[in-house]
């Protein structure tokens, strides 16, 4: 690394005032009670045990980031697994939880080349194995005796599964599977882990009996050598290469040249081959399955409104620091403003501020109701097996919320990570110049999230599944058959007051905000349902209208889910009044920001007045921000974001920002060990001999 | 290595067919059009004759630029940036034709302060005498420069800048010093590693009467900062890359902190102001606001790359939804073919605006040139009128479009699925090198603020009556506005039917508007830092109108396309407008009623209706735009629509990683095959 700079430029500081008093003043002029608003957040026991992976991770040399955005796709995912080793390593030593390595890794803050193997392929391994293969496979995975990855997408097939090319044909002669890749574009691609970490894959081919397609099941293939970990014969697999982000992870691609596999290999919970009888069957209902990606999609949701808070934590707290121009109307002579006291700054950050607690309160809400529901119909299933007999609305009213959770988890997990990962940009763009340089903390860390606006389903395709449950259900109260979940519940409110009107007191009184998206979302599954089942306008040109049913079902949720955070018992007794009293300000602020955007939808559905609006933007928004703006950086500070894992110099607590950016720019940036020749008749391009590569 | 993968095909219908398709079912004559929007100024020739070079030089090829570590991203720059000099030198091009080739190549290079503010600011501030003195030096790169204004506390805030440049009377030199950390130029491209000389801007601070200084404000100082020799910086100046960014990462931004140093009289660039070397009395500036030009001359700049970034983006986007196939149609046979997913309107609405918005942006772009040069004539001549109206429109042009195009790049990313995240794309450096614009050349925030003060105040002598005085089109645009409501007379325009009446509602929301927050800054005194997301919008709304404005009037005025193009181009422009318009739309209601509640309903139907009349000519129009694959360096985006032949093309052989053979069992520290431990890897870090 360069040499230190010359002793005139270690003297110099930053002009004042300096960024730890700005933070210091930010910080005494709020009497937010920080410490009981994280543990409210994420509770005690989860940061005591962040701090404690926390300084371990600290003193281990490999985990060191200062590189982290300087190196090369090879060198960094070389590093990327000699930590995801370390992780596993410590992980035994210091007899950590599956909870607490994944603690490790947000710490970490970047995908290692285990990452599907922890996750996709030991859940699949352990949820749709018998407990014959269990053994076989999950058990040895676990202790990562063999290492996997979860072979689903191809290179012509993203969320279409049923268009899947990979195929797998019962041999009834040796009683084996042949996996088989007919064309290019039936090549394994994207798959994480798979590129050069794996040696098993579940792969998910199309079924074929006797020239017969069942459809994409899951199998369990060895793809590499145990000793050489040289590729199988016949199988062809490879890293697909660099990437927007996710470089520290081996996406790969697979393609099968007619590969026997025996028939324990295809993981048989829910359907299998009978041997004897080449019969295919199905032996039990995959329900579970569907609450699983229920339980992924709020965990998106709870995830998203974390990851929001790291970009408005480095945004708000540089924002305090960073300093431009003079007020206009203040004197000639005072100092430049502070340009978080901007308003073209704020109404960037501070409805995001309030996001973030949206998503967090939203997430945790729908697991919340994930788990009741979950207790729910195990209870009712253990009273069916006592013969007591459970009541049929007990297990109805289960299923049916399951149901309803399960259409509005798509649409939320598109909303949120979509929030998430544009906020991010808003993030950094807010920055200014600096939010450019990677040592903001902000661009790397946006790279890496912006695939989850992808995958588990693209965020638009996932729309059309909300969409039809709400008609499906729209349909069902017209036809005198709601039931009882939410929402059937708003459905039969709207038509209850159609003819009379909403008259909604938005500005008077919170709970009619939370009426007012109801019943947006309400008349415009109405007006699409009258678009789609009486003007009988075809599928596919209805895509956007389904698109914005959505949105506006997912806004409506949050907002409902927010309201109910911040006025729960839970809540108002565990914060003092002040504290509690700016989250319900928070809670206004998203929710008259989103209606302030969303504002044609509001006032064509006459939700809302035009006078409403005009007074929403004018004034109420403002005064918001106004009341939000001096508790800004204790809001943030709140959720207790360790700097470690931000790594960024604009987001740092203390508030040094401007010599932790010259810092590393000085004394981390190999850049600066290379001496150039300029000149183009030069053939040289370097005048000095470099150091050693770094990796 | 032969395997079983080289006689693997993907699946029917392939790309290629698919492709070619859609070429046959439109009429849109695609060469005429790519002349009417590139041809006219010779671009399209340029392009091919500089093609054609760059290809054969190896150096180009960009198939593993992906994977190098920054500093070898830096060196493969740097590399490219002096063979294209050389081939300038062997084939005789001219500076369009350089240009051209650092376009194609994509590298931001290494040398573009250089060829860019460097010798454009000693052109535009420098004397006569030091013009002599300079050019002949910087255009035969005998000396390499940067200009380095932007400092580590302070950026679109000129007048904060902390470098300071004491005049010493007594041995008649300039001091530079940098009094704190935040005083470090923070950065300035080209100047980390690269430059020997660079374009300092510092405060101006001269000697009183009292034996005191007084600031005069910030002024460009010429310095060399590196020894020609060595290369090493000089005693007294400390300079450095700034490290590792979201992109450029082939360009040395730089920091650059001064001790003591001291520079010639001579330095200080002397066109507008000067200091007396004897008495170090200050010359004034005919007119302050000159030192903007240059400013605005990079921002006329920004818009016409604008529109060829997003052209680029809108390029791979449409070619691969056209390609791409899922889901079968809802409506149709259940066992019936996965549709293009261009078909899709949540597909089409995301990429046939924005492809529409390349056009508009080009037509803006081409109007800004326009005036750029007939303003830079008037103000050679002494005449500064124009120059304030050029500036302000700049700034919120400059702050809209680059919007426009970098929110544009993701949308157009996204859209792809899957594929787009992947190094295939041809999305990611674009998009990353792109990002760098909306903060750079005055942020696109705050900017809009220069754009709505001079509105305001245009309105301000637009309501005290100031007949007669109409200097440029805003004087015009507001007295008739002022005319028509004394006059009282409802308007209501026909934004469905009249292409006019979509051009007029546009400027009376800007004017509305901009009545509005002049009542509520003149008239009412409201604090500024209150009114800044008013000024946002304002600004906002005036760029809007002038696209649009921009946009029609080249088709009205239209006489060299033949008419079954220019009718698909009027369709293109009412995408723009209603699309544009639709976002908010009820803000015609509640700003100024200047269309009726039925239209603003209708709307959405309208842009439905204009997409659906576009799609069949997706693929023509952008085919018009002749980008050529060698730029696009996307798999998704080939001309030919062999996508996953490249895509496997890529990953097969273009791909390092793959030569890797790692061990993947976390209790054994060694991580590659017979070769590094994690040990190894921790002693480099």
């Amino acid at each position: 690394m360069p040499n230190p700079p010359p002793a005139w430029v270690q003297a110099l500081k930053p002009a004042e005032p300096q960024g730890t008093q700005l933070l210091a003043q930010e910080r005494s002029q709020s009497n937010i009670d920080v410490d009981k608003l994280g543990e409210l957040l994420h509770t005690k026991e989860a940061l005591d045990k962040q701090n404690s992976i926390l300084s371990v991770l600290k003193s281990e040399k490999v985990f060191d980031k200062s590189q982290n955005h300087t190196l090369g796709r090879t060198e960094k995912i070389q590093l990327a697994l000699a930590r995801g080793k370390r992780l596993q390593q410590l992980k035994k030593v210091h007899g950590w939880s599956d909870e607490d390595a994944y603690v490790a890794n947000e710490l970490l803050a970047e995908p290692t080349p285990y990452g599907l193997h922890s996750t996709m392929f030991l859940v699949t391994l352990r949820e749709q194995g018998t407990p014959e293969q269990r053994e076989l496979f999950y058990e040895r995975a676990a202790r990562y005796e063999i290492i996997g990855c979860y072979a689903q997408t191809e290179l012509g097939h993203g969320s279409n599964v049923r268009g899947l090319e990979t195929t797998a044909t019962w041999d009834p002669e040796d009683k084996t599977f042949v996996i088989h890749s007919p064309t290019l574009t039936a090549s394994k691609w994207w798959i994480g882990s798979l590129g050069r970490t794996a040696n098993h894959a579940v792969v998910m081919a199309q079924l074929f009996i006797a020239g017969k397609n069942y459809g994409p099941h899951p199998f369990v293939v060895q793809i590499r050598d145990l000793e050489t970990h040289q590729p199988l014969e016949n199988v062809y697999v490879g890293d697909i290469g660099p990437k927007f982000g996710y470089n520290t992870m081996d996406n790969g691609f697979l393609l099968f040249n007619k590969v026997k596999i025996p028939h324990v290999n295809m993981l048989a919970r829910f359907a299998q081959v009978d041997q004897a009888t080449n019969k295919y069957l199905r032996p039990a209902s995959p329900s579970l399955v569907y609450g699983t990606m229920t339980w992924v999609r709020s965990n998106i949701v709870l995830q998203a409104g974390g990851v929001l808070a790291r970009g408005v934590t480095i945004a708000i707290r540089y924002c305090a620091v960073r300093r431009q121009f003079q007020d206009r109307d203040a004197k000639a002579s005072a100092e430049e403003n502070q340009v978080l006291n901007y308003k073209m700054v704020q109404i960037r950050l501070l409805p995001l501020l309030a996001a973030m607690y949206a998503l967090h309160f939203t997430g945790r809400g729908m697991m919340r109701l994930y788990q009741e529901n979950q207790d729910r119909m195990k209870a009712a299933s253990q009273a069916d097996q006592e013969k007591r007999g459970a009541g049929p609305e007990q297990l109805r009213a289960g299923s049916d919320l399951l149901a309803d959770l399960h259409a509005t988890s798509c649409g939320l997990k598109a909303l949120a990570s979509t929030t998430a990962g544009e906020g991010l940009e808003v993030c950094r763009r807010a920055c200014g110049g600096h939010g450019y340089s990677n040592y903001s903390g902000i661009g790397p860390w946006y790279s890496d999230y912006l695939p989850t606006l992808t995958w588990e389903g693209d965020n638009f395709m996932l729309t059309q599944q909300v969409a039809r449950y709400l008609l499906k259900s729209a349909r069902a109260v017209l036809a005198g058959k709601g039931t009882a979940n939410d929402t059937s519940r708003i459905l039969q409110a709207y038509l209850s007051r159609r003819d009379k009107g909403a008259s909604f007191d938005i500005l008077g009184n919170d709970s009619d905000i939370v009426a007012a998206f109801a019943w947006r979302t309400a008349h415009l599954t109405f007006e699409t349902l009258k678009y789609r089942d009486v003007e009988k306008r075809s599928w596919n040109s209805l895509l956007v209208n389904f698109w914005r049913l959505s949105t506006a079902l997912s806004q409506y949720i949050i907002v409902k889910n927010f309201y109910e955070a911040v006025t729960s018992p839970e809540l108002t007794s565990t914060l003092d009044s002040d504290t509690a009293g700016l989250l319900r300000s928070l809670f206004r602020l998203y929710a008259l920001h989103t209606l302030e955007r969303e504002a044609s939808e509001f006032f064509s559905s006459a939700a809302v007045t035009v006078r409403q609006i005009g007074l929403t933007q004018a004034s109420e928004v403002m005064k918001l921000l106004d009341e939000i703006r001096p508790h800004a950086v204790r809001l943030v500070d709140a959720w207790k974001i360790p700097d470690w894992q931000m790594d960024s110099s604009l987001g740092r607590y203390d508030g040094d920002v401007y010599p932790d950016l010259f810092r590393r720019a000085s004394q981390e940036n190999p850049v600066n060990d290379l001496v150039f020749d300029p000149y183009p008749w030069n053939d040289n391009v370097l005048k000095n001999t470099p150091p050693k590569s770094k990796l | 290595m032969p395997d079983f993968t080289d006689s693997l095909l993907p699946k029917q219908p392939t790309g290629l067919e698919a492709l070619a398709h859609e070429r046959r079912h439109s009429n849109l004559a695609i060469d005429e059009l790519a002349t009417h929007l590139l041809g006219v100024d010779g671009f399209l020739a340029r392009q091919s004759k500089v093609l054609s070079v760059l290809q054969s030089e190896p150096l180009f090829s960009k198939s593993h630029q992906q994977n190098l570590s920054r500093p070898d991203r830096y060196k493969l720059g740097l590399a490219r940036g002096k063979l294209l000099r050389r081939l300038a030198d062997k084939h005789g091009w001219i500076s369009e034709e350089h240009e051209m080739a650092e376009y194609l190549v994509d590298d931001v290079s290494p040398y573009m302060l250089h060829m860019g503010m460097f010798v454009t600011t000693i052109r535009e501030q420098a004397s006569d005498a030091q013009r002599a003195h300079w050019l002949p030096l910087i255009e035969g790169w005998k000396i390499i420069g940067a200009y380095a204004q932007t400092e580590l506390g302070h950026g679109s805030d000129v007048r904060g800048l902390e470098l300071e440049a004491r005049y010493d009377l007594e041995t008649r030199e300039f001091v530079l010093r940098s009094p704190t950390l935040t005083a470090s130029k923070w950065w300035n491209g080209t100047l980390g590693r690269t430059a020997n000389h660079a374009i300092v801007v510092a405060q101006l601070l001269l000697p009183d009467s009292q034996g005191g200084y007084v600031s005069y404000g910030p002024h460009p100082f010429i310095v060399q900062v590196r020894d020609m020799k060595t290369h090493l910086p000089f005693d007294g100046v400390v300079i450095g890359d700034i490290g590792p960014k979201y992109g450029y990462a082939t360009m040395d931004n730089a920091y650059m902190l001064f001790n003591n140093f001291r520079i010639p009289h001579s330095a200080l660039l002397s066109r507008y102001s000067s200091v007396d070397p004897d008495t170090g009395r200050y010359t004034k500036p005919k007119e302050s606001a000159v030192v903007y030009g240059t400013l605005t001359f990079m921002r006329s700049k920004i818009i016409q790359h604008a529109r060829l970034v997003l052209a680029r983006a809108v390029t791979v986007a449409v070619r691969y939804t056209a390609v791409r196939r899922q889901f079968s149609d809802r409506d149709g046979p259940s066992n019936g073919p996965e549709l293009p997913v261009l078909d899709y309107p949540t597909v089409q609405i995301r990429i046939l605006p924005l492809l529409a918005t390349a056009f508009a942006l080009h037509y803006t772009a081409l109007a800004m040139q326009r005036i750029y040069i007939s303003t830079r004539k008037e103000i050679e001549a002494g005449n500064f009128d124009s120059l304030a109206y050029m500036h302000s429109m700049s700034s919120g042009l400059k702050s809209l479009c680059t919007t426009l195009a970098a929110d544009g790049i993701e949308t157009c990313r996204r859209a792809l699925g899957g594929h787009g995240f992947g190094g295939g794309s041809g999305l990611i450096q674009l998009n990353s090198d792109y990002l760098s614009k909306p903060t750079v050349e005055g942020d696109n925030w705050m900017i809009t603020q220069q754009t709505a003060a001079y509105l305001i105040k245009k309105m301000t002598s637009a309501v005290k009556g100031m007949k007669g005085t109409a200097v440029d089109e805003i004087d015009v645009q507001y007295g008739t506005y002022l005319s028509q409501i004394h006059g009282a007379s409802q308007t209501s325009y026909n934004i469905l039917e009249q292409d006019q009446d979509l051009v007029r509602a546009f400027q009376h929301r800007a004017t509305a508007l901009a009545y509005n927050v002049y009542e509520a800054r003149v008239v009412n005194k409201k604090p500024w830092t209150s009114l800044m997301i008013e000024l946002h919008k304002l600004s906002k709304a005036q760029s809007q109108y002038i696209l649009v404005t921009k946009f029609h009037d080249a088709l009205a005025s239209n006489t060299d396309l033949s008419e079954g193009t220019r009718n698909i181009l009027w369709n293109v422009f009412r995408l723009f407008a209603s699309y544009t318009l639709e976002a908010d739309r009820y803000e015609l209601v509640f700003t100024c009623g200047a269309a009726s509640r039925a239209q603003l309903d209708a709307l959405p139907a309208r842009v439905n209706e204009l997409m659906a009349r576009i799609r069949p000519h997706a693929v023509s129009l952008v085919d018009a735009w002749k980008i050529p694959d060698y730029l696009l360096d996307s798999a998704l985006g080939r001309y030919d629509g062999r996508v996953y032949e490249d895509l496997f093309n890529r990953a097969h052989r273009f791909n390092p990683l793959n030569k890797l053979t790692v061990n993947p069992n976390y209790w054994e520290d060694e991580i590659i095959k017979g070769g590094e431990d994690i040990k190894a890897i921790r002693a480099k870090l």
